[in-house]
């Protein structure tokens, strides 16, 4: 075990991580602002990777290209969800909640077989395929530009958030969704916004990871798991947290592979999970 | 006991003998095998019913305790040749002993939190088994017909099976019915309605809901080596997966939590839509039947969050409405009933 | 509803099941299919009812100008004055007690005469129990569990050999081509999933290289639908080895094999047991990184340059469904032509005749599809004659080398470096 391939396994962590990041930040985003745990969450990033790839084998119009127009498609389906399902189930208890985010991840997968059949589909030659060589380690490009995109997407809603109007509103129905509506600030408005925000980023999420992942209808249930893990790591509603933990669970995962075994480097995840979530339930940067 | 309670015992032990001389009625085995599957996932929503919906603490882990039971009495069959009735029992024991050690550490997170954490230990029990030779690792266990008849509990015959499906299902509903109205109950609802005032006359919180977790392990635990003997082969996909939880939270959830026969009537609503609908739909490959059951699911869940059994009542409550006012609201300690229902509403 | 009128709809309702019954009788052979429609293997099982489907359509209506092939003047089964097959398609999704419960159903109510199924070894496992229970023929032809036939069932028949001879195949063969080239192919490491087959594999594996003198330097399993496997693959290098033996399903194979391109790992032979590595997605994805990779298969198009039948039979499912045989739809296809072919020798739907029929199958290889000298089941409900062989891809095209009497080429060894392609 040398250190060339520790540093180079940390640095595929990281990357790996970014992309966590940014599939758990729409995810946060819409448990912090309307308390609702989303277990279709992976799906919106599956309909990311559909879209992404469908454009590319109809129109050969690179995925980095049509980057935003996936963005803009997951954010309108997002908001559309919203008002035709998540807009009843607002004031439900925590279970109903449980249960048709549930149905819907089914549904979602469901829907996606019978479109596109289940076969697995890729994007065989983007702009950004191939392999980067920094000194003495080799990353492939498109993981590369799958973690840029993480930070300036993670950059652009936290700067939503917190420099922006409509962020800020957000941010007060987050925080008291009573005092925030005697404000004026039209609750389910902003719910739909959390909602179409949170959809896009998993999109986002999908879009990017097009480029070198296989697209198939049941590719979110790989990512929805510790998408919940780095949720709860970062602290639920916490943008900023959900980016940091995110990297933390992808180096988690690659070094607990590496030096426990692959087979268990979900348990070392889960573990590790547990333990933030016994000291620090709050999770690392979520408020007490 | 009032005229209510007096026409739902009399009602359940007509429902019971129903039940019990169903196999002579129904020859096709496969019918009888639907109503096996009926009688399992009850079983497992009311063993679940018990933490999830007196409780309120959520668990999406359930298929942990299911996968203990279902390993240990096929593991104590294979390896020590010790009979499954036996290993059944064991299988609950130890189920209920770990539960005591998640409980001790995981009771004070909150909802969401207490949700993830179930999550996270059943995914990892999963993972060890996965991995665990001496289990059979992925590979499975698979327990041979080589012996059957009632002290092997192998049948060639779908019959027996239905009979001791249906003895567990009645066996987790008396323990329910017997902590509804004993005093874990009592104290358990009041933990639910003002945890505040609860914890201010010194009731030890914990404690209560240690005991209905015990209780809800202990049982998912039996119906875990049901399925072992019944199905002949388990592997961690099968007993231990995240899937396998929450349907089990789903078929409470679905029929009514918190009350004692909803989760019965969400396993026979659940049930029997999956099962018609792969069987009308499955064979074209088009994933039809995911599409309707999904749809279905989501529709209950937004229409009615108080599961079927609260949508009958909030019916039943608006026609007997218009008689009595509503204005009036029995001491939720007091008539168990009737306070099962406000949560139902709510 | 007058007594007479009861007694008129109950005399027209027994009317009809008669004619229906005695219509059915000589009409229709209902054979159960299940498999995994939708769920993880949604992908193959939607291959393989294409397979079955063409299979019926071959035997109901004929096949023009495919001689050699059993049925293919079409006209339903001669031995049951022409009863055409009908198949009763069920999704277990993947989930054993799915598979029990529709096996259950296609019995009982579907009155299936035999069940042919289900890919997914833990699938077969509880869905032929079903079958064994209700003294109901199960054929099996793809699972490669080697215990699949060693629980002494007497109605489970499988024609595909299984992992036991697969992964033997894989050391007969290095010793060959060592013996042939006058090398040694150097340190070996295998790199399975978790599930079952990659389980029992990663054993075999581990019991045969010692066994055969070979330097087995690191065994890794790892989660299936993991969402990188730079461990496993950081792993993998700091062993060094000269061989790679992997079994993955075609998300892992496509990975992994990213994943060696990304960190710039290359042995000089990699041999891959088949699933996806065999699947059409799998050159179509990686192009030109696909190349030089060895898999054991059990079925290739260029065999079609001994046996002109596997040509035929391809070209007439490339008309329908737009793509070639694969390995698993081949021994699909095949799978329903000996089941049609035991119930023709039967003469009749009895379940226990069809069983005799079964056990008694002795098909040539000329009159398959499938690479093997013939189909023959030995006690344990084996074929006996079911064997494996090995593919190279090259130039984006798998050709077999191996064994080398049905060859169609050289091998390539060792594997050019990433950066020398």
């Amino acid at each position: 075990m040398t250190a060339e391939i520790l540093l180079q396994t940390l640095a595929s962590g990281v990357l790996i991580g970014l992309i966590y990041a940014l599939v758990a930040i729409g995810l946060t985003m819409i448990f912090g602002v309307m308390d609702i745990v989303n277990f279709a969450h992976g799906e919106f990033m599956m309909l990311g990777m559909y879209a992404s790839f469908w454009m590319f084998a109809l129109f050969a119009l690179d995925p980095m290209l049509t980057l935003p127009l996936t963005v803009l498609m997951l954010f309108a389906f997002g908001v559309v969800l919203y008002k035709l399902v998540i807009r009843r189930i607002t004031n439900a208890p925590m279970v109903s909640q449980i249960f048709t985010t549930f149905g819907l991840m089914i549904l979602l997968r469901g829907v996606a077989q019978f479109f596109w059949r289940p076969d697995f589909r890729s994007i065989e030659n983007s702009w950004v395929s191939g392999t980067v060589k920094l000194g003495a380690f080799q990353l492939g490009r498109p993981q590369l530009v799958a973690g840029a995109g993480a930070i300036v997407v993670t950059l652009a809603v936290y700067f939503f958030l917190h420099r922006t109007k409509w962020g800020a509103a957000l941010e007060a129905t987050a925080a008291d969704k009573e005092a925030a509506q005697l404000m004026g600030i039209d609750s389910h408005k902003m719910f739909a916004l959390a909602w179409g925000i949170g959809a896009a980023c998993a999109g986002a999420a999908g879009g990017l990871l097009s480029t070198f992942f296989p697209i198939f209808p049941e590719v979110g249930a790989n990512f929805i798991l510790i998408a919940f893990v780095v949720v709860n790591l970062g602290g639920f509603g916490s943008v900023a947290g959900a980016f940091w933990a995110g990297i933390l669970v992808g180096v988690i995962e690659v070094m607990g592979g590496l030096l426990l075994g692959p087979e268990y480097k979900m348990a070392v995840v889960l573990v590790v999970f547990l333990a933030v979530l016994m000291f620090r339930p709050q999770g690392l940067l979520g408020k007490s | 006991m009032n005229g209510k309670s007096s026409t739902l015992a009399l009602g359940s032990a007509a429902a019971l003998l129903v039940a019990i001389a169903l196999p002579f009625v129904i020859g096709d085995a496969s019918r009888l095998n639907l109503l096996i599957l009926v009688l399992m996932a009850a079983q497992l929503g009311v063993a679940w019913n018990l933490i999830g919906g007196y409780a309120g603490q959520v668990s999406l882990g359930h298929a942990a305790f299911y996968g203990i039971g279902a390993y240990t009495s096929t593991l104590l069959l294979l390896k020590f040749g010790i009979n499954p009735w036996l290993g059944m029992f064991a299988g609950g024991v130890i189920a209920a002993l770990l539960s005591l050690a998640f409980g001790w550490s995981c009771f004070r997170l909150k909802g969401h939190y207490f949700a993830m954490a179930t999550i996270a230990v059943a995914e990892i029990v999963q993972i060890v088994f996965t991995n665990w030779d001496y289990g059979g690792a992925a590979v499975g266990l698979t327990i041979p017909m080589t012996h059957d008849g009632w002290a092997w509990m192998v049948f060639p015959d779908k019959r027996p099976y239905y009979w001791i499906a249906l003895g567990l299902l009645v066996l987790t509903l008396a323990a329910t019915a017997i902590v509804e109205r004993c005093h874990v109950g009592y104290y358990l609802r009041a933990l639910k309605d003002e945890p505040d005032a609860a914890r201010s006359i010194g009731i030890d919180i914990t404690r209560y809901k240690q005991i209905a977790l015990s209780l809800s392990a202990f049982f998912t635990a039996l119906g875990g080596s049901f399925y072992a003997q019944k199905e002949l082969y388990i592997d961690p996909g099968s007993v231990l997966s995240t899937a396998l939880s929450i349907k089990m939270a789903l078929v409470s959830i679905l029929g009514g939590i918190g009350t004692l026969f909803g989760p019965v009537v969400g396993a026979v609503v659940l049930t029997t839509i999956e099962e018609l609908t792969r069987a009308g739909f499955g064979g074209s490959g088009r994933g039809t039947d995911t599409i309707i059951y999904a749809a279905l699911i989501i529709a209950i869940a937004v229409f009615y969050p108080g599961g079927l059994i609260g949508g009958y009542r909030a019916w039943a409550g608006r026609r007997s409405s218009r008689r009595t006012a509503r204005g009036y609201e029995p001491q939720a300690a007091v008539h168990g009933e009737a306070h099962a229902r406000d949560e139902a509403l709510r | 509803m007058t007594f007479a009128f009861a007694r008129l709809k109950v005399a027209a309702a027994c009317v009809a099941v008669f004619l229906g019954a005695s219509a059915h009788a000589q009409q229709e052979v209902k054979i159960g299919v299940i498999y995994p429609l939708t769920g993880a293997a949604a992908s193959s099982g939607a291959e393989m009812k294409n397979a079955l489907e063409l299979a019926v359509d071959i035997i109901n209506n004929g096949a023009k100008g495919i001689t050699e092939l059993p049925f293919s003047a079409g006209g339903g089964l001669p031995g049951l004055k022409g009863a055409k097959i009908k198949l009763v398609f069920a999704d277990h999704q993947g989930n054993p007690q799915t598979g029990a419960t529709e096996a259950e159903r296609l019995i009982s109510q579907e009155k299936v005469v035999a069940l042919v199924g289900a890919y997914n070894s833990n699938v077969t496992v509880t869905a032929s129990q079903v079958a064994e229970r209700n003294k109901i023929p199960f054929l099996n032809p793809e699972s490669s569990s080697a215990s699949l036939t060693a629980r002494g069932f007497k109605w489970f028949f499988r024609t595909t050999a299984h992992d036991d001879l697969f992964v033997r195949n894989f050391f007969e063969f290095m010793k060959e081509f060592e013996a042939k080239r006058g090398v040694k192919v150097g340190p070996i490491a295998t790199i399975n999933e978790n599930t079952l087959w990659g389980t029992e594999t990663t054993k075999l594996e581990a019991a045969l290289a010692p066994a055969g003198g070979f330097n087995l330097v690191k065994q890794i399993t790892y989660p299936a639908k993991s969402t990188q496997l730079t461990s496993e693959v950081q792993t993998l290098k700091a062993a060094a080895p000269k061989v790679i033996m992997q079994s993955s399903y075609l998300g892992d194979a496509l990975l992994s094999m990213k994943t060696y391109k990304e960190l710039g790992f290359m042995p000089d032979m990699i041999l891959a047991n088949d699933a996806g590595f065999s699947d059409t997605e799998f050159i179509k994805t990686l192009g030109k990184d696909a190349d030089y990779v060895i898999s054991r298969e059990v079925w290739a198009l260029d065999l079609a340059n001994r046996n002109p039948l596997i040509k035929q039979v391809n070209d007439l499912f490339r008309s329908k469904y737009g793509a070639d045989f694969t390995g698993n739809s081949a021994r699909t296809f095949t799978g329903l032509m000996v089941m049609a072919d035991a119930i023709n020798r039967a003469g009749s739907t009895d379940p226990e005749a069809i069983r005799k029929a079964l056990a008694a199958t002795d098909i040539p290889g000329s009159k398959l599809i499938m690479p093997w000298k013939g189909v023959k089941f030995d006690e344990s409900g084996q074929n006996v004659y079911g064997s494996g062989i090995l593919v190279q891809i090259v130039d984006g095209k798998y050709h077999t080398v191996w064994p080398y009497n049905v060859a169609s080429r050289e091998i390539v060894w060792p594997m050019p470096a990433w950066d020398k392609r």
